[in-house]
């Protein structure tokens, strides 16, 4: 296969567009790799013993963001920020050093954060999720500046939500009546970046480095409280959830 | 110039306002702004306290109310406090600025952990954690307000500061939840994207190795009328603390002279 021997590391698993993602790729003949849980990822000297082995064969990295944390100012405690900060934009910073470093020293490689929509669109209830995620957007805006001369590809790819992020319909009036806000009229499922994220991981898509990529299918393209019925058509009407975004408060 | 009915309106009102970071630069120039406008300062100061004690002196010399203060924002107890002796001298809290940061100036390969853990929480963690400190009070205020002083990197980077531009990153979005959060309270958050600003000296360079001239020492942006001062920002931030402003929120208000349209 065309992509066999190429190592892409995965940092993290826990989020179904990761998991689905890691699969896809594999099938393409990709060698996953994803750190133990003993690698704590905002820990730079456990990330380059980790990354050590495998450089040689290193091709590319994708970092997705943790999965979104619930919380407004007033309820997230010291732990939650110490907690966030460290898998957030403390994780993002080291991974970025350690391994966009050793594809400086390899003059090639290609750096995906797999970051969320929430870099740009707020959420309500989910502050240290979306801050983080800010900070991880300008960072990939660095990261492109510092390491591209040496041939790094950094790409930000800012997710839409998924199937598998309904459950999360008491976070934010953005999760509900998803289908509609869609104009595919249709949630996509965790895989819908799959093909996306393969085509990043060739050089033909270095011009999309270095500035964010919004991915969420024209969901939040468009005013959401603006029509609801235009000429037989349906779009997304925010009065019927109404009740149930005021109780989710 | 601040119009007399403005000014007027605002002593009336009597407002109240803690800045973080005021004892010089862009702070002290929304000090001056606020305290020529009648409302009553707390001036923050860290490292920094005979420039403060200067600002303080020449605030009261036009009959301005401020007091100082002096504490860490990253210090949790001193955070505290500095919120208690608002409410203790002036009974009432209803705007917070939130702007003392820091700069280190470095490519990603200069920072290690402990660095950008010492950045990040002071130039979003004092951020975040004086807004959960205020709020309490902001919430009684008839037009509470807070603005977070951000940078024109939080949209554009540096390139040459990944530390700082990731910051302000975390301040756009922290900006914008926050807005949404607060939604229904009549708190408007608002954020100022600053450029270039001519200022005394920036504090947290001190510290490091300064790579190359620093735009607010760098003379041919202030021949070509590309630096902003602190009294601009002072005059905008007002706006935003303004009732006319009640309906601005979520927003970052670019204020560099038009640099980044290029």
């Amino acid at each position: 296969m065309e992509n066999t021997g190429k190592i892409v590391v995965i940092t993290d698993l826990r989020t179904e567009p990761a998991k689905a993602a890691a699969e896809y790729l594999s099938g393409l003949g990709y060698e996953i790799v994803t750190p133990p849980d003993t690698v704590r990822l905002w820990k730079e000297e456990e990330l380059t013993a980790f990354a050590d082995p495998i450089k040689e064969n290193l091709y590319g990295v994708i970092h997705p963001a943790p999965p979104i944390f619930k919380g407004g100012i007033l309820e997230v405690t010291e732990e939650d920020w110490e907690r966030e900060s460290n898998q957030g934009a403390i994780a993002a910073f080291m991974v970025t050093k350690v391994f966009c470093g050793i594809f400086r020293e390899k003059k090639g490689g290609t750096m995906i954060y797999l970051n969320s929509l929430h870099a740009e669109k707020p959420m309500g209830k989910g502050i240290l999720f979306s801050l983080n995620c800010g900070a991880v957007d300008m960072l990939s805006r660095e990261a492109a500046q510092d390491y591209s001369e040496s041939g790094v590809n950094v790409f930000f790819v800012e997710r839409g939500i998924t199937t598998a992020d309904d459950g999360r319909s008491n976070v934010s009036a953005l999760y509900y009546g998803t289908d509609m806000r869609y104009p595919r009229r249709t949630t996509p499922k965790p895989d819908f970046l799959n093909g996306l994220l393969a085509f990043l991981l060739t050089d033909a898509a270095y011009p999309l480095s270095g500035q964010p990529i919004m991915c969420d299918a024209g969901m939040t393209g468009f005013y959401n409280q603006h029509r609801y019925k235009v000429e037989g058509r349906e779009y997304f009407d925010f009065r019927k959830y109404r009740d149930q975004i005021e109780k989710g408060k | 110039m601040i119009s007399e009915n403005t000014e007027t309106r605002s002593k009336k009102e009597n407002r109240v306002a803690l800045i973080t970071g005021s004892g010089k630069g862009v702070g002290a120039g929304i000090v001056r702004v606020f305290t020529k406008a009648g409302i009553r300062c707390c001036i923050n100061c860290n490292t920094n306290r005979a420039m403060a004690d200067q600002l303080l002196e020449e605030v009261q010399s036009y009959g301005g109310e401020a007091f100082i203060y002096q504490a860490d924002v990253t210090d949790p107890a001193q955070r505290k406090g500095m919120v208690d002796a608002v409410i203790e001298h002036y009974g009432r809290l209803d705007i917070l600025v939130n702007n003392a940061a820091m700069q280190p100036n470095r490519f990603i390969d200069g920072y290690d952990e402990e660095l950008f853990r010492w950045l990040w929480n002071i130039n979003i963690g004092g951020y975040f954690h004086m807004v959960r400190e205020c709020l309490p009070y902001l919430k009684e205020s008839p037009l509470g307000r807070i603005v977070n002083i951000s940078s024109v990197h939080g949209k554009r980077p540096t390139t040459f500061d990944a530390g700082y531009a990731t910051t302000k990153g975390a301040i756009r979005q922290f900006t914008r939840e926050l807005a949404l959060e607060l939604l229904g309270t009549g708190i408007t958050v608002n954020a100022i994207d600053l450029g270039g600003c001519k200022i005394e000296f920036k504090t947290g360079n001190a510290k490091w190795v300064t790579y190359h001239p620093m735009e607010i020492n760098n003379p041919t942006m202030e021949r070509r009328n590309l630096l902003v001062v602190p009294e601009d920002v002072g005059h905008v931030v007002y706006f935003l603390c303004s009732e006319e402003a009640q309906t601005i929120n979520g927003h970052g208000v670019r204020i560099d002279n038009g640099l980044l349209l290029t």
